[in-house]
């Protein structure tokens, strides 16, 4: 058996510094927590303990400690690096047990065949967490708890061959095992103040006087205890958080944050080999409690949540793309108020794998395109009074309704296409133009329309047609005539129609 | 650093040209051959003409255009011309374009800057709507659709990737289009210049000028009936004649403008 361990010191302030630009190694840093009256420290990194900070301090007295990052505590950022931490582990081994926040073991049995011996997957986990955002411990050894004191206790990379676990952890002080306030302060009594010391009590009088307990902490000490582990599955939730100091009202100083937070996605289901074709972004406004947002919410309510949800047609693993539509959406659609809390969550889907060819023809790139129809969006609007969308790729609906057609964000499967050359198109007007037709034996004799008078040489029709007269808000009815018109010696084909239920005419198309 | 060293060489050989020139009688024009000899030796080519190559036509399946002008340019901007409000072709003629275009499975935009493309026809033109992108002005409030056009082309010629990029400018109003300046036109020809797609203008006069590697004239001459004439609904309109005339063609002269006729056929005949 062979169990390696991912600790993560001072997890609370690597989770708060993932993905900025501070560096855990190199900026003093914080973190608080509790009531906003009264923040207390509850990590800090060493370059924090080497300006002064020690843990149960206030805000004020850490502050005053020189240039040190204050940051409050956020369980959401936990959360979402304990997840990351998990889908690093899964590079190693599918078996992992996520042990506490910041601690996982893996179980590295049988990976020795393609990973290398143990110090040099022990290597290999040092150095690729730092790209993942990380700067870890690593403990390598026979038994699950063994690795894991190991890495507490030892900085860097700790490998220990079986039957040596006593003699490695030896010297590491009691706090490493993490036992209750009670034994610690008997064993600091007794004179008892690392592993070696404990190990080396004799096991029944150890039994007699802190029982079964005590007898556990001198197993683990020894490193001679065998478990299970309790192997979990990163759940496929990609989403991360941020919750601000101060709240941002600008859109420029939020796409920063919004690209640091797409970027830790992105990086994390690139992990898992997975893309996106929905992101959702919640964003928790600051609201003054005398506005109101929105003009159609009921008086006296204040929403705070917003929501924008972007979809994709093509799955995409690129955080630069999902930046720049959300940007878009963003300016199109603003926030009416200031920005307190930011969440981005991404919804996965498999990669679309498509194989290139040298003499495939031309055709634009999806992720780019995606961009350009989002910037296209914000030039020419997003949807018509039918509620149709004003870019992307139509497709005529199968109804008798003239005019029928939806409008699609992506290309669709098209039938076979009779090769047609050549047919007569006819031009729209949306919406269609009110018209008055004097009628002269039951054919349109005149027409007049936008201030154009014209006498109608020639007529075809009336083609009744009707249709939704199961919906009382949609039903329809027409006559439809094909009018030849003659403009100073130019042809016009109009197709005009009455509206059977109004007796209105009005000006389709054009024939052109 | 090319521009400077011929810049170096060609004053130093003009000044000690004209030096020369005072003392003997050789005429002015000898200098210049020497000078042009002189850069050549040192800089193969830097005063050849760049010969663009030969553009990659596009058919547009109207035989008498395909045969005079071998189709739309590719790389160049083509507009095709007809009076608002009446009937002309042109869109006929766009969707012909469009459906040869598609049929090769290549992609093509339009930007419809008065909402007046109909999909049913497109379809029956035998277009693949799966490949036509449809950006359909007039939503924006707060602009133009002119502006919005111009600006929804200028989106869809940075994305590129399209085969046939048009803008449906045919019912904007003349005088609007008037406004638009000179140099707008030659930016569009200069970007799509270098990009392996055609750019298809409609509009209702000849707004690109020089700027226009094609020009196309169309109007509607003649419409066919077929049916009783003396029973309404049992007459239809069944095909229409339209004169095509070719404005001007940068890239096959000299050009013959004569009136040359295409039929459109109605959908039902």
């Amino acid at each position: 058996m062979l169990f390696g361990c991912l600790y993560v010191p001072d997890f609370p302030v690597q989770a708060a510094l993932r993905g900025s630009l501070r560096s855990f190694l190199s900026d003093a840093v914080a973190v608080l927590d509790g009531p906003e009256s009264l923040l207390k420290v509850v990590a800090c990194n060493e370059m924090a303990r080497v300006a002064g900070v020690a843990i149960g301090m206030t805000k004020l007295q850490a502050e005053s400690c020189g240039e040190v990052l204050c940051e409050k505590r956020v369980a959401e950022q936990e959360k979402s690096a304990q997840t990351a931490l998990l889908e690093f582990g899964y590079r190693f081994s599918p078996r992992l047990e996520s042990t506490a926040p910041g601690a996982v073991i893996i179980d590295l049995t049988g990976s020795s065949w393609v990973l290398g011996t143990a110090r040099e997957i022990g290597e290999k986990m040092l150095h690729q967490a730092t790209p993942a955002g990380f700067v870890v411990n690593v403990g390598i050894a026979a038994n699950a708890d063994a690795a894991l004191h190991a890495a507490r206790g030892i900085q860097g990379l700790a490998v220990i061959a079986p039957g040596e676990e006593a003699a490695a952890l030896g010297r590491l002080p009691l706090e490493v095992l993490q036992p209750p306030q009670e034994i610690l302060e008997t064993l600091a009594q007794w004179g008892i103040r690392n592993f070696k010391s404990l190990a080396a009590l004799p096991e029944i009088p150890l039994t007699e006087r802190l029982g079964q307990q005590g007898l556990h902490l001198q197993r683990l000490a020894k490193g001679e205890t065998q478990r299970e582990l309790h192997p979990v599955e990163a759940p496929l939730l990609f989403c991360e958080s941020m919750e601000l100091e101060e709240p941002v009202d600008l859109l420029e100083p939020l796409g920063f944050i919004l690209n640091r937070l797409l970027e830790q996605v992105m990086f994390r289901m690139r992990e898992r080999s997975l893309a996106t074709d929905h992101v959702r972004l919640d964003l928790t406004l600051q609201v003054h409690t005398d506005r109101q947002l929105g003009a159609d919410s009921p008086a006296g309510t204040v929403t705070s949540e917003y929501q924008r949800t972007l979809k994709l047609a093509v799955p995409s693993q690129d955080a630069k793309v999902l930046l720049k539509l959300l940007q878009l959406d963003l300016s199109a659609h603003p926030p009416e108020a200031p920005i307190k809390k930011i969440m981005v969550e991404a919804f996965p889907a498999r990669l679309r794998s498509v194989q290139a060819g040298l003499f495939q023809p031309l055709a634009p790139e999806p992720a780019k395109l995606e961009i350009t129809l989002a910037r296209l969006r914000d030039v020419v609007g997003a949807e018509d009074r039918e509620g149709r969308s004003r870019i992307g790729f139509a497709r005529t609906l199968d109804s008798h309704r003239p005019d029928s057609f939806e409008v699609l964000p992506a290309g669709f499967a098209a039938g076979p296409k009779d090769k047609n050359t050549c047919r007569l198109a006819l031009r729209m007007f949306r919406p269609v133009l009110p018209a008055r037709v004097e009628m002269l034996a039951g054919r349109p004799a005149t027409i007049a329309f936008q201030s154009m008078r014209a006498k109608v040489e020639r007529a075809a029709g009336p083609w009744r047609a009707s249709g939704a007269w199961w919906d009382a808000g949609g039903e329809w009815q027409r006559d439809e005539w094909d009018l030849y018109l003659n403009f100073d010696g130019s042809i016009a084909l109009y197709r005009v129609f009455q509206d059977l239920r109004t007796r209105q005419w009005f000006v389709e198309g054009m024939y052109d | 650093m090319v521009d400077s060293r011929l810049h170096g060489i060609v004053r130093y050989n003009f000044y000690k040209r004209i030096k020369n020139e005072s003392n003997s009688s050789q005429p002015f024009m000898s200098s210049i051959a020497i000078i042009r000899s002189q850069i050549e030796s040192r800089l193969p080519g830097a005063l050849s003409p760049y010969i663009a190559p030969e553009p990659e036509m596009i058919a547009t399946g109207i035989q008498i255009l395909d045969r005079k002008t071998g189709g739309i340019p590719k790389s160049g901007l083509t507009q095709v011309c007809a009076p608002a409000g009446v009937s002309s072709g042109r869109t006929t003629l766009l969707l012909s374009v469009m459906e040869r275009v598609t049929s090769r499975e290549e992609f093509c935009a339009l930007v419809d800057a008065s909402d007046s493309f109909d999909p049913a026809s497109a379809e029956a033109a035998g277009v693949d709507m799966s490949r036509l992108l449809w950006a359909r002005c007039k939503g924006n409030r707060g602009m133009r659709p002119l502006e919005q056009a111009f600006r929804a082309a200028d989106i869809i010629l940075q994305n590129g990737g399209f085969g046939l990029m048009a803008v449906d400018l045919g019912n904007i109003e003349e005088r609007l289009v008037r406004k638009v300046p000179l140099s707008t036109w030659f930016r569009f020809a200069r970007v799509v210049e270098k990009m392996p797609a055609a750019l298809v203008f409609l509009l209702s006069h000849s707004a690109a000028q020089s700027c226009a590697a094609l020009t196309l004239h169309v109007a509607a001459r003649q419409a066919s009936w077929q049916g009783l004439d003396h029973v309404s609904h049992a007459h239809f309109l069944s095909r229409v004649e339209c004169e095509i005339e070719i404005g001007r063609a940068r890239l096959r002269k000299p050009m013959q403008s004569a009136g040359d006729r295409f039929t459109a056929t109605s959908v039902w005949a």
